[in-house]
């Protein structure tokens, strides 16, 4: 592998959100707002550049990036950047914050970095101790809103996430007496034998970030942490907290010799398949409509999975899939903020006839909910598509018909219940709108619109690194 | 075994009792005080290492065990409990105690069984099982309780269980010290500031007591 000639938008990548994080701290508001977006947006076209350029390799001993990495990297500044234009009309309409517009753009700018951190490392070691910092610099975000609820899930987000990576790091353990390393690019590059601690690292590796992805039965944070985040941090965990954790675990499975070990893959099947058919039919019966669009993404998480192990085409629709999803959900968290500030409640029986109302808000939720379930001609319907295939292109019929039923019960759950809310009749009590609150949502048309474009292969830079990376992944094309 | 295998053996049997201990007990404060002494040990057998095997890095841990686990992390979880009478006894698990310590000696018989089957031959350390023991026990005490104190000492078990097989197996595991500190710090964290909000915000320890969040 080559070394990177021109670190520049590398070097930009990694300090445009932390000078953001220290400088949001001034104590002036529009300062805070001006440099939190300033850094976002920085992030995000070096990332661009970076996947445009192809400028994969390494620098140093530590950093390092590739078509994977630089897919991931994309996304994920793509929705920090939107999140923090976002936050500030959201920010507007919480009474009593916790914390101050300055501390949280700190510690949505930190929350960002350490994500990056994760993606721009070579070392698994190190991309541990990121995955890590995004607990530490994203557990205070959610308790903005200063409620009981709020704490409990900070707190319970805090230990179920921590206690899953503690037994990562015990996965490192093993990988590292197994290894004598833990360079993550040079074991991919030369694997070492599937032996019993290797694949036990592995098979670890999977239930400790396998917590963080929000697999079942570690999920226990993800719905109230999800649901209890302000929307704007809701959107970049459900969107790229999640995936970003899967990354971590991609880099750890990388190093299995290609084709991965049967028990290894017969493992990540096994979690995939659970998860998804359990957010598909936990999604039937939520009250709240946060806590909706959470079980989807456990659900969608977990079709990834089912793909990721399953390989070839199938693993190239599960990170099409992962790019889609993290566009598409997290425009339907922007509409959800935007529905809580106009009506004061997260139930979906107390919000209707949005569609009069709140019209570009609504319109926005129905496409975004068409999109992370699915629907052509979006991304995730591309992905999820493939992800079928695959699975009866290697003989796994079955594997393939609970993939269906996960994606149609989902489906059906998630539509019923935002497009009752959209298009139902108001009840004669309904609760009076806020005024102004039908505001940002053009960041949702944004992020929808992403979504779509993967669908129909619109974005050329980006499709060919997702190509690109399936195959680094050991996955083939159709 | 000879005496150095003797006495990683004899310590490592006393994390094990502590952690034992724990599943067993409901008070919240002698609970506090048997992670400090599982804290302890844990650094008798790290500076053991470290005297035997010349290791900085194991002597700096062995430091910071003594100083964050054993000393200020017990220390400002007795500030909680001093300041909060209601949080001295654990309410919703009392009556379970018993089952948790039965569920407990279970647990490690059945890690140590699996050890012994799957990676023993790879670790022929003497009582290498045990931080693998360690870390089921910590599990099953952040599964089992819903005391917010008991929920931060199961997770520093865990903590501890690592911090022992790293010791024990990986000595040269890059970043370890850095990995330990950032986990020291994590605690930290976890223990003031998030109880701090607990406190002011809602004004009970129990998470069970927080209905809404049903799923």
């Amino acid at each position: 592998m080559i070394d990177l000639g021109d670190p520049f938008w590398l070097f930009v990548l990694l300090t445009a959100p932390a000078a953001a994080a220290v400088l949001a701290l001034i104590p002036f508001t529009e300062v805070s707002h001006a440099v939190a977006r300033t850094g976002a947006v920085l992030a995000f076209v070096a990332a661009a550049v970076l996947l445009a350029t192809g400028g994969s390799g390494r620098w140093g001993p530590y950093l390092g990036l590739d078509p994977l990495s630089e897919v991931f990297l994309l996304m994920v500044t793509g929705v920090y950047a939107t999140s923090i234009w976002y936050s500030r009309g959201y920010l507007q309409h919480v009474r009593r914050p916790f914390l101050t517009p300055q501390v949280y753009y700190a510690l949505l700018s930190a929350f960002a970095f350490s994500m990056i951190a994760v993606l721009v490392v070579t070392d698994l070691g190190l991309m541990w101790i990121g995955v890590e910092a995004t607990t530490v610099a994203s557990a205070l975000l959610i308790v903005l809103e200063r409620r009981p609820a709020s704490v409990e899930a900070a707190w319970r987000y805090t230990l179920v996430a921590s206690a899953g990576l503690t037994i990562a790091l015990f996965a490192l353990l093993l990988l590292y007496i197994s290894t004598g390393t833990l360079d993550g690019f040079a074991l991919a590059a030369n694997p070492p034998a599937a032996t019993l601690p290797v694949e036990m690292a592995v098979a670890l590796a999977l239930v400790g970030y396998g917590t963080k992805v929000g697999l079942f039965p570690m999920h226990t944070w993800l719905p109230d942490a999800h649901s209890e985040a302000p929307s704007p941090v809701s959107g970049m965990f459900s969107g790229v907290l999640l995936p970003t954790a899967l990354y971590a675990f991609l880099r750890v499975y990388r190093v299995l010799p290609s084709p991965a070990p049967a028990v290894i893959t017969d493992l990540m099947l096994a979690f995939g398949i659970v998860t998804a058919l359990v957010a598909a039919f936990l999604i039937q019966r939520q009250r709240s409509f946060k806590r909706l669009l959470a079980y989807s993404s456990m659900e969608v998480m977990g079709l990834a999975v089912i793909g990721i192990a399953i390989g070839g085409v199938a693993l190239y629709g599960a990170l099409i899939l992962l790019v889609a999803h993290a566009f598409a959900k997290s425009a339907a968290f922007y509409c959800g903020g935007n529905v809580l500030r106009a009506t004061g409640t997260n139930r979906i029986d107390e919000v209707r006839n949005l569609r009069a109302t709140m019209p570009a808000t609504g319109l926005a939720w129905v496409l975004s909910a068409a999109a992370v379930t699915g629907a052509p001609p979006f991304g995730t319907f591309l992905g999820e598509l493939l992800i079928v295939v695959g699975a009866l292109a290697v003989g796994e019929v079955w594997v393939a018909g609970v993939v269906v039923v996960a994606i149609l019960v989902a489906f059906l759950g998630v539509n019923s219940q935002i497009g009752g809310m959209v298009f139902g009749e108001a009840a004669p009590d309904a609760r009076p709108l806020a005024d102004a609150a039908d505001t940002g949502w053009g960041f949702a048309y944004l992020n929808v619109g992403v979504a779509l474009a993967i669908g129909v292969a619109a974005l050329p830079y980006l499709s060919s690194a997702l190509r690109a990376a399936a195959m680094l992944l050991g996955g083939s094309l159709p | 075994m000879d005496g150095s295998a003797e006495v990683l053996a004899l310590v490592g049997v006393g994390i094990l009792l502590t952690a034992l201990y724990l599943q067993a007990e409901s008070f919240v404060d002698p609970l506090i005080r048997g992670i400090a002494v599982q804290s302890l040990l844990l650094a008798v057998l790290l500076g053991w290492l470290a005297w035997t095997t010349r290791s900085v890095d194991l002597a700096i841990l062995a430091g910071l065990a003594v100083a964050v686990r054993a000393g200020l992390i017990p220390y400002v979880l007795r500030r909680q409990i001093r300041a909060f009478r209601w949080r001295m006894r654990e309410l919703h698990a009392a009556h379970r105690v018993t089952g948790h310590a039965l569920a407990a000696v279970a647990l490690a018989i059945i890690a140590w069984f699996v050890f012994q089957q799957t990676l023993a031959s790879i670790f022929p350390q003497p009582g290498a099982a045990l931080p693998f023991v360690l870390l089921v026990e910590g599990l099953l005490m952040l599964a089992t309780r819903s005391n917010t104190i008991v929920q931060v000492i199961g997770y520093l078990e865990e903590e501890n269980a690592v911090v022992y097989a790293g010791a024990l197996f990986a000595q040269g595991f890059p970043l370890f010290v850095e990995v330990v500190v950032f986990l020291d710090v994590l605690g930290v964290v976890l223990v003031a500031v998030i109880l701090s909000i607990q406190r002011d915000v809602t004004g009970t320890p129990e998470e069970a007591a927080l209905e809404e969040l049903a799923g």
